[in-house]
């Protein structure tokens, strides 16, 4: 085992919340090293060829890669490090345990900023398990990353922001997409997404699912059905669509482990996705030397992950003492109020009273005196 | 809750769930608490071993046998797969010395009537051919076999329900009660409970209970930290155990306190699971309540699994866990009454051997209930 070397802060993730929190802990003066298992840096961004929304100081219209590359940049210029290929396995105390291109290192942190994201949830139906039937953010990842289309007529199952403008970008990649399936009654996303691909003639098929996939190997065909009210498949609606491929964007679910290994406190919050580490308003978890950021933390959308992180580099560097507090207290106000703008309006009103509830729990078993909550 | 039964089961893991079925069937009225859940604690992190060769002739391998003997019907009497699989164990020596060791062993096995064989290297792989080449060689039982843990309380809890037990999880007991000189009941969390008899089957946390009555119970948690790989082919034919394990556990002085595999008590434990992961243990530490995994631990462990399996050394961990096994110092468990406090029954200090002896457990300690 390689000694270990130590760092102020590590972050591991080096997506939009983990990139964010380095540049401002790194800009604080804050020795920083930003870990990812991937060999590109940048999370999902640099799938995102989309631009995304919001004010100006969100980067509205600017394309996802580019903040990625914007980011990358100005991590670079703080002088934050970046570790690639390099998996956090284990998480003891402050020592982080590391397979760093294939070898073990340890390294020990000041403060550890876990921006570890979220993964793609998936759901069983008969001919579920068939080759051609895959996440949505797989499908993403093979045309706007690797450049394969890795099929022709595609279904989408799950009509929330993932599945429309997943189906958008296989239509700009040369793809048919035959619909997309919602078993809920009304469409999950935004509706300037679903218009796009409504105007191109995709069906959006509500209260609809897909009830088996049939085929000798591989997707030969999709069986679709309605549900009734009972909530159940109405085996009189059944039709089949010839589809060769099936991308499930059916959520996503925050990635804990390392949380969960280091011992921090849990809360369970069905709409942010599931079991997620408790944490304060300074995104600081029941463990005085571990913070949060980004999905890991619920799961919402890049620009909330940017700010989140940006809030956990700001007060880790503050807890090191490298900023005084009244600067600290300006910097984060700033920032929450740009949070509080982007869970503003009624797509951002669910996320905001869940995360409410979080900052709600996590008071409420600090003045019970949980594990070791700051005052 | 109805607030009167005649045994109260504290403790849901193999040991308490094997009380209450044995209890329910033979017709008492149970109610089983655990302040968690069913295999919350101890039975939802150790590895399935059911293995006879490493038990000492005497009282511990006489309750090992009798236990085996229930486990080969115990899935169909309980109508639930227990994953139980009677695949014979070896037990590895590395060296000379240690296969002299477990010769010694092996003779006074054969005196108590269970069959153990020793066997050079180029025969043991004859049937465990990943076993690395340079080792000495390796005991052989037929009679050891592996259980999954988990699916064992649950099959017990289920079962000892369907027989009128009360299955309580997230009620936890904070006291026994006592009236006159006799443990009537206990004091929980949502309000008090009585009962003609209390069993006591919380494991490393038995002590507790029994402290404000001036009795100390010799149970210390001892860790073990095992390491769970990804799914694999079928790859192993035995539970492997190596000498190493009984040395730790039967002539600690032998130990080389130089030497971190030594010190941290590795012994090689390795099973294959039946959905195919391999679960690879263990160390035997005392480390208090500390429940977690250290990285010297996990280290040592896989260090050692490739010295004994080398084909190991390509394989994925898909994840780590430690459980805290209750370490008596004679390595037997505290079974039955307890002398000066009539109405509570032990059944705690397993050790290692609370798989292996969970049924034998719950028979015996259903007769104390009388």
């Amino acid at each position: 085992m390689a000694t270990g070397q130590t760092f102020d802060i590590v972050v591991v993730g080096a997506g939009p919340a983990g990139l964010a929190a380095a540049i401002e802990a790194a800009k604080r003066g804050a020795r920083t090293l930003v870990v990812d298992e991937n060999n590109k840096p940048g999370g999902q961004l640099f799938k995102q060829i989309h631009k995304f929304f919001g004010s100006h100081e969100h980067r509205a219209g600017v394309r996802g890669y580019d903040i990625g590359r914007q980011l990358l940049d100005e991590a670079a210029k703080c002088g934050v490090e970046v570790w690639l290929d390099a998996v956090v396995h284990g998480l003891f105390n402050q020592r982080l345990a590391v397979l760093r291109e294939g070898r073990q290192v340890t390294v020990e942190a000041g403060r550890i900023i876990l921006a570890t994201g979220a993964s793609e949830n998936a759901v069983a139906f008969p001919g579920s398990t068939l080759p051609g039937v895959m996440g949505a953010g797989a499908i993403q990842t093979m045309i706007n990353v690797h450049r394969v289309l890795p099929g022709n007529r595609f279904v989408m199952l799950g009509s929330g922001n993932v599945g429309l403008i997943v189906c958008y970008q296989l239509m700009q990649a040369g793809a048919e997409v035959l619909a997309v399936v919602e078993a809920m009654p009304s469409i999950g996303g935004y509706g300037v997404h679903a218009a796009k691909i409504r105007r191109a003639g995709v069906p959006i098929l509500v209260g609809t699912t897909i009830s088996r996939v049939v085929g000798q190997g591989k997707v030969e065909s999709v069986v679709l059905a309605t549900l009734g009210p009972d909530g159940k498949i109405d085996p009189q609606s059944e039709r089949t669509l010839a589809a060769d491929t099936v991308g499930l964007a059916v959520g996503l679910t925050p990635l804990t482990e390392l949380a969960w290994m280091a011992g921090c406190e849990f809360f369970f919050s069905p709409k942010l996705g599931g079991h997620l580490p408790l944490h304060d308003d300074n995104m600081l978890t029941s463990l005085p030397y571990l913070y949060v950021a980004g999905d890991i933390t619920g799961v919402e959308e890049a620009s909330t992950a940017m700010e989140e992180g940006r809030l956990a580099g700001i007060a880790a560097a503050e807890s090191l003492g490298l900023l005084a507090a009244a600067a600290a207290a300006a910097d984060k106000a700033a920032v929450r109020q740009r949070i509080d703008v982007l869970r503003s309006g009624p797509f951002g009103e669910g996320r905001r009273l869940a995360k409410a509830e979080i900052l709600q729990q996590q008071a409420l078993r600090s003045r019970q005196g949980g594990q070791s909550w700051k005052a | 809750m109805s607030n009167k039964a005649e045994v109260i089961v504290i403790g849901g893991g193999v040991i308490g769930t094997s009380v209450a079925y044995y209890a329910a069937k033979a017709g008492k009225r149970v109610v089983l608490l655990d302040r968690g859940d069913i295999a919350a604690g101890t039975s939802g992190a150790c590895d399935g071993f059911i293995i006879m060769q490493s038990k000492n002739p005497g009282p511990h391998l006489d309750l090992a046998m009798q236990s085996a003997a229930l486990y080969r019907t115990l899935a169909a009497e309980l109508d639930y797969d227990i994953e139980y699989m009677p695949c014979g164990g070896m037990i590895v020596a590395e060296s000379e010395k240690q296969a002299q060791l477990l010769q010694g062993l092996i003779a006074k096995q054969k005196q108590a009537g269970l069959q153990v064989e020793l066997l050079p290297i180029a025969q043991a792989r004859q049937s465990e051919p990943l076993l690395a080449a340079d080792l000495w060689g390796a005991a052989y039982c037929a009679n050891d076999a592996q259980v999954n843990p988990i699916r064992l309380a649950q099959g017990f809890a289920q079962a000892a329900r369907r027989l009128g037990a009360q299955i309580r999880p997230g009620v936890e007991v904070q006291a026994l009660l006592e009236e006159n000189g006799r443990v009537c009941g206990v004091k929980t969390g949502q309000g008090e409970l009585r009962a003609d008899y209390v069993v006591n089957a919380t494991g490393v946390w038995a002590p507790t209970l029994l402290s404000p009555f001036g009795i100390e119970l010799p149970i210390k948690p001892r860790r073990g930290q095992i390491l769970v790989t990804e799914p694999l082919p079928p790859m192993l034919n035995h539970v492997l155990l190596c000498a190493c394990y009984l040395i730790a556990k039967y002539h600690p002085e032998e130990l080389d306190p130089t030497d971190r595999q030594h010190r941290l008590g590795v012994g090689l434990a390795v099973e294959q699971t039946a959905h195919g992961s391999l679960l690879i243990g263990s160390t035997r530490e005392f480390a208090g309540f500390d429940r977690k995994t250290t990285l010297a631990g996990i280290e040592a462990v896989a260090q050692h699994a490739r010295r004994i399996l080398p084909a190991l050394a390509k394989v994925n961990i898909i994840r780590t866990f430690a459980g805290l096994r209750p370490h008596t110092p004679d390595g037997l468990p505290i079974l039955g009454p307890v002398e000066g406090l009539p109405g509570l029954i032990m059944a705690a200090g397993h050790e290692g051997d609370g798989i292996a002896l969970a049924p034998i457990t719950g028979q015996k300690v259903a007769e104390y209930l009388k």
